[in-house]
């Protein structure tokens, strides 16, 4: 148990020195993408309510829109930034016999790196959430929801991650999956409340999408931070553990089923 | 009796591909119809490995080599047959078994490119669950005998390849695994850095006494390293014997060239039947004399012409290949 547990310590400061060995691309990598989709949504809804600074929309102004998007920024960094990994790369190039051969599973070792990824962007939201704190786009409600919001997105990355885990284990039987990780992320920017908050949409399509995964993704964690969640807490992390589960188990039979398909190309 | 290390058992792998034709009107095709093949990589491959041996696993570029190194590594799961390894199935990947078998790629890199060669190591320390001591000891030994010590602090991306390999070597020797498997350890080394890498494994496995699977397309690897070649053409087992049966498999002959200070006489008749070839100013000349006659033959020329140099060939074995690979045939027509 103690040994396996310093693998795991290991295998995250290995990833940290990977991660962090290429500053610049580091940086850009992860909060370039999140950064670029906040500034357009802060000049589309500044620019809306430009002409009218008392417009109300279904219930949100001005200020209370831009910290919607604020925090959507925040979520996303937390809960998002890992996605822009290639996993099934790994599996189509070969690269994944070298981890066949260690004593320490390929999923050990890629949920190390990822919770190695994690730490780091700890760091770099706590950055972001005071400088956007002390440019007074978002407002810190009370420390319970701050806590809660950071929590939970943590339970949504690591959602995010097993479903990226999913998609680039599919590489044993597709030769490119790429397609398929952005298409469930444009799909999911729209359904999870990323781009417009659910109120926005129509009445039937946003009671429908209550019951899907789909808000629990930035909708909800976006309202826990705000502090204006209308559903229990633990009801939230209920709800994202199931979905977690089901994919590890998901995972599991795929890995299996896969591994007797794997031919190591071009080793 | 040696303990058998390695046992495979008509191990077979199919692979299935299909057929696409070039261009737009192809790959339109190939989504709705596809032709597909299915072709063995490897076919009933049986044979058996001692404990420190060190086996050399020959054969032409997609004979099946690779595909046979996957499978015996558990990287691959055969179609079919039977492999254990040290008592265990390596399709299994058990952690006991992984912890006693390494394998060395030469044409990929198991090492992390961008951090230093000892934060691998100590990575695959905690891998491998090395105690302290022993890896400290294990990391000196190494890095001395390979030359490397200064080197371990630097990162794997800014190294040449000879450094690399030594590294990789090193990362893959380090929990003292009981079989080796090493996939082309040499390719695209300079002379010296294959020549130290040689003698390093020579060196390390006499005092390990493990037991190690080479391929590799140079000979001089096969000569230094192994006692016995087992030799596979597309897919299939065609020899498996010690090295100096290997270098008969054409005849008891050696290749023996002279070169003179002065034309010669090509009638002599000291050249019948020796299979001559001389160069067009008739001061050089190869032949094949049977091992028997080697003596006598080799006496008559010095005594006799005006000898400037001599020398029979170095590697028999290359020959050897070099003939099996543009006339498969021969093993079939003589086992």
């Amino acid at each position: 148990m103690i040994s396996n547990l310093l693998k795991w310590k290991q295998t995250i400061i290995i990833s940290w020195s990977k991660y962090t060995a290429y500053r610049f691309n580091f940086f850009l990598q992860i909060i370039g993408p999140s950064l670029v989709f906040f500034f357009i949504k802060y000049n589309l809804w500044s620019s809306i309510y430009q002409n009218n600074q008392d417009l109300i929309i279904m219930g949100y102004n001005y200020k209370s829109m831009i910290q919607y998007h604020g925090w959507g920024f925040i979520v996303f960094l937390l809960a998002q930034g890992h996605a822009s990994f290639n996993l099934s790369e790994d599996i189509r190039l070969g690269r994944i016999s070298s981890y066949l051969i260690y004593p320490f599973n390929f999923w050990e070792f890629h949920t190390a790196s990822f919770i190695s990824f994690q730490l780091l962007q700890i760091i770099i939201t706590a950055v972001t959430i005071i400088i956007l704190y002390l440019l007074n786009i978002i407002e810190i409600e009370s420390i319970f929801y701050l806590f809660h919001g950071l929590l939970y997105s943590l339970f949504v990355s690591f959602f995010w991650y097993n479903l990226q885990y999913f998609t680039g284990l599919l590489a044993f039987w597709l030769e490119e999956t790429w397609i398929i990780r952005v298409t469930i992320q444009i799909i999911s920017s729209f359904l999870s409340g990323a781009i417009l908050p659910l109120e926005l949409y129509p009445n039937w399509l946003a009671s429908i999408l209550k019951f899907s995964p789909f808000p629990y993704l930035s909708y909800y964690p976006i309202k826990v931070f705000s502090g204006s969640i209308d559903i229990g807490l633990i009801y939230l992390y209920l709800f994202i553990s199931v979905w977690i589960i089901v994919f590890i188990f998901i995972n599991n039979f795929i890995w299996k089923k896969g591994l007797r398909l794997y031919t190591a190309a071009g080793m | 009796m040696e303990k058998i290390i390695i046992d495979c058992n008509k191990v077979e792998k199919k692979f299935i591909s299909y057929k696409k034709k070039p261009g737009l009107k192809g790959a339109i095709h190939s989504l709705f119809k596809r032709n597909y093949i299915e072709k063995y990589a490897v076919k009933e491959f049986s044979f058996q490995v001692k404990q420190g041996e060190m086996v050399g696993l020959l054969g032409p570029n997609g004979a099946g080599k690779t595909t046979l190194m996957k499978m015996l590594t558990g990287i691959i799961v055969p179609s079919s047959g039977e492999i254990n390894i040290l008592d265990y199935s390596p399709s299994k990947r058990d952690k006991i078994f992984r912890k006693n078998i390494a394998l060395v790629m030469g044409q990929k890199s198991q090492l992390w490119w961008d951090i230093p060669a000892m934060d691998s190591l100590l990575l695959l320390q905690k891998f491998y669950e090395i105690p302290e001591h022993k890896f400290k000891k294990k990391v000196d030994y190494m890095a001395k005998m390979l030359e490397v010590t200064n080197l371990l602090h630097i990162h794997i991306r800014k190294l040449s390849l000879g450094e690399r390999m030594k590294m990789e070597l090193m990362a893959s020797l380090l929990h003292s695994p009981q079989v080796i498997f090493l996939d082309e350890p040499t390719i695209g080394l300079d002379l010296v850095a294959q020549e130290n890498i040689r003698n390093f494994l020579i060196n390390y496995q006499q005092s390990t006494q493990c037991t190690i699977i080479i391929t590799s397309h140079y000979m001089s690897d096969v000569e230094a390293l192994c006692d016995r070649i087992i030799l596979i053409q597309d897919g299939l087992k065609s020899f498996d014997g010690p090295i100096y049966q290997f270098e008969n498999i054409l005849g008891h002959e050696k290749e023996v060239s002279f070169s003179f200070s002065s034309p010669v006489n090509t009638k002599s008749t000291i050249f019948n039947n020796l299979d001559a070839k001389w160069n067009n100013d008739f001061t050089k000349v190869d032949l094949r004399v049977p091992e028997n006659l080697l003596k006598e033959i080799g006496l008559k020329v010095l005594q006799e012409m005006p000898v400037s140099e001599f020398n029979t060939e170095k590697m028999p074995i290359e020959r050897v290949m070099k003939t099996l690979m543009k006339n498969p045939k021969i093993l079939t027509k003589k086992p």
